[in-house]
């Protein structure tokens, strides 16, 4: 069941008096359970594609329907809506709240999203006990290390039912060690909990746990294949 | 519900620190500043407010209460047959010079009266019996004299306008706007105190309404039967001699001043201190948006983080004004800081911090969440 398609997107963006084409006719599209590995050089539009896809901008032209639901840049304000109901978002950075412990970075999450009180708090133990930090939840971020960040950046990413997960270059600011672990734990929950995934990275070792791989150039989808 | 807007606020507690300090400066400024000016004020009229009469008959156009003209004291016999006056009496306001023993010479301000038991004033007698004022050359003197006379004891004596007169008692309380001591003396034995200026004259009638008598009517009717005096209830004589001061001298422009002065540096520190920190917790508010919260939620966090600065500095303020109470009270001023006035400045705290926070909204309002995905 797709989850997520892009059908014939692009995307322009102003530079002084120049129009750039940054996405050219971009369709994809990803279903639940599915792991898709979006690879390309820096400026090929990945980032780009990823904030058109996590509802975050808006196509100049072309369509992305999320979770059922046909974004539309007509109507600015349903696309934190559509945020909240269907995507999970993993950071390079992992953008924890310093302030927060972990328990509480997953569980804010889920108030933004409407989830509150008790149930709230259960489903942030819960998800941070299938990334393996029950014995860390009351940790403040600057007691944990890079791969523990991130792990609670997943845990937030999978707090709540959102059907889709959209993760940016999440093994970038980790070691070669914990970011294999860290994607293989990733794969699993997303397998396990029926989620679509889609990881935009630079690392070849996403392509070990991904079910296709895609390659963007100069904004168009350039390669599609099963991964190695 | 995760309280985001606590915690971050706390997290960075020299930043919390430096917010609260800002707005606990502003509180304790106001606070002062308009305390010491309600304390002053409450000099202007404190006797106004103690002396038991519903009406008061001054000269025509007396500015306040220490500034007395004089009129015929004959004047008291027609307001007594006015109907709805159950009494009414003569009092003498007057500036006199006090020879003091050191041949230093003093100001004081005489309230003189036929009867002061009748008319509850003065209010606080420490020593001495006001009945004993008519049998001879006697005085009583207040308190606050000390200050500038120096030390004095029941029995001793001073010269006012030539004419040596012995305290016979000691009362508390008895302020004038002006510092000026203020002494109770008989009504006839003022009038000998200068003869020139109070023989057959008096400053003031205070009239004691008879029960059920209409305050507006009876003002009304004694007006007409004086048309050359004004005639002022309680409140009025009250609010026109504190308005004197305000309006007359710069001490009401000065207070309006330095309060303004203590609000924008509130306003400056809370809005300094609250923008600098949005800017740093911008990518904390992205990610906020990324994750589908919007301007709201941000304006929530900010706006709570205000309040939470508001109430902490308004009671670090508030403290710091209660503490400095007792030291005020010793150079011999006054910080009045009643509920009424408390409540109105929480008020403005809070205003002003949410004020404050609302110049970082515009920021948030301009925040891309698409930040969240620059490295």
């Amino acid at each position: 069941m797709k989850v997520l398609e892009a059908n014939g997107v692009t995307k322009q963006f102003r530079e002084g008096r120049e129009t750039v084409d940054v996405l050219r006719g971009v369709s994809l599209s990803l279903s639940r359970g599915e792991i898709v590995s979006l690879e390309g050089p820096s400026g090929s539009g990945k980032t780009t594609l990823l904030s058109i896809l996590g509802c975050i901008l808006t196509p100049s032209a072309g369509q992305v329907v999320v979770d059922g639901e046909v974004v539309d840049a007509a109507r600015p304000a349903r696309l934190p809506e559509i945020r909240k109901k269907s995507i999970g978002f993993v950071f390079q950075q992992f953008n924890l709240f310093p302030s927060l412990t972990a328990v509480e970075n997953v569980e804010y999450a889920l108030n933004v999203k409407g989830a509150k009180g008790a149930g709230a708090r259960r489903e942030a133990e819960r998800v941070l006990d299938a990334v393996g930090l029950s014995d860390r939840v009351d940790f403040l971020p600057r007691d944990l290390s890079g791969g523990q960040k991130q792990r609670i950046a997943i845990a937030r990413a999978l707090a709540g039912s959102s059907p889709i997960l959209l993760a940016d270059e999440p093994t970038a600011n980790l070691d070669s060690q914990i970011g294999s672990q860290v994607l293989e734990m990733f794969r699993a929950l997303a397998k396990k909990e029926d989620r679509a995934l889609l990881i935009v990275t630079h690392d070849p070792k996403v392509r070990t746990i991904a079910d296709r791989v895609l390659r963007i150039h100069d904004g168009r989808i350039a390669a599609e294949g099963l991964a190695a | 519900m995760v309280d985001l807007a606590t915690k971050s606020l706390l997290h960075d507690k020299l930043r919390f620190v430096i917010t609260v300090s800002g707005v606990a400066f502003a509180v304790a400024l106001v606070f002062v500043q308009v305390g010491l000016f309600l304390g002053l004020l409450d000099n202007a009229s404190v006797t106004i407010e103690h002396i038991d009469a519903d009406l008061w008959v001054t000269s025509r156009n007396t500015p306040n209460v220490d500034f007395a003209h004089t009129f015929p004291d004959t004047a008291v016999k027609r307001v007594r047959s006015v109907p709805g006056v159950a009494r009414a009496d003569n009092l003498i306001v007057w500036f006199v010079t006090v020879n003091l023993p050191s041949g230093a010479q003093e100001g004081s301000l005489v309230y003189a009266l036929e009867d002061f038991r009748r008319w509850n004033i003065p209010w606080n007698v420490e020593t001495g019996n006001l009945g004993d004022l008519k049998r001879g050359q006697y005085f009583f003197l207040d308190d606050s004299a000390v200050k500038r006379y120096g030390a004095f004891e029941v029995g001793e004596y001073r010269e006012i306008l030539g004419q040596r007169m012995k305290i016979i008692g000691r009362t508390r309380d008895a302020r004038s706007f002006t510092t000026t001591p203020i002494s109770f003396v008989d009504f006839e034995r003022a009038q000998t105190l200068n003869p020139q200026s109070l023989q057959g004259k008096t400053t003031y009638v205070l009239v004691k309404l008879a029960p059920g008598a209409d305050p507006a009517a009876v003002k009304a009717e004694i007006a007409r039967r004086l048309p050359y005096n004004d005639v002022y209830t309680r409140k009025e004589w009250a609010t026109r001699s504190r308005n004197y001061w305000v309006q007359s001298t710069g001490i009401g422009l000065n207070m309006y001043i330095t309060v303004f002065l203590g609000c924008l540096v509130g306003i400056v520190v809370v809005a300094q201190t609250l923008y600098t920190s949005t800017m740093e917790h911008l990518k904390e508010f992205g990610t906020v948006k990324a994750i589908g919260g919007g301007n709201l939620e941000i304006y929530k966090i900010l706006g709570k983080q205000a309040s939470i600065a508001a109430v902490a500095g308004f009671l670090l303020g508030a403290f710091m004004a209660y503490a400095m109470q007792p030291a005020i009270a010793k150079i011999d001023l006054k910080l009045i800081i009643t509920p009424g006035f408390a409540a109105v400045v929480f008020v403005g705290s809070l205003l002003m911090c949410l004020g404050a926070a609302m110049i970082s909204f515009r920021k948030v309002a301009s925040i891309d969440p698409a930040m969240v995905f620059r490295a």
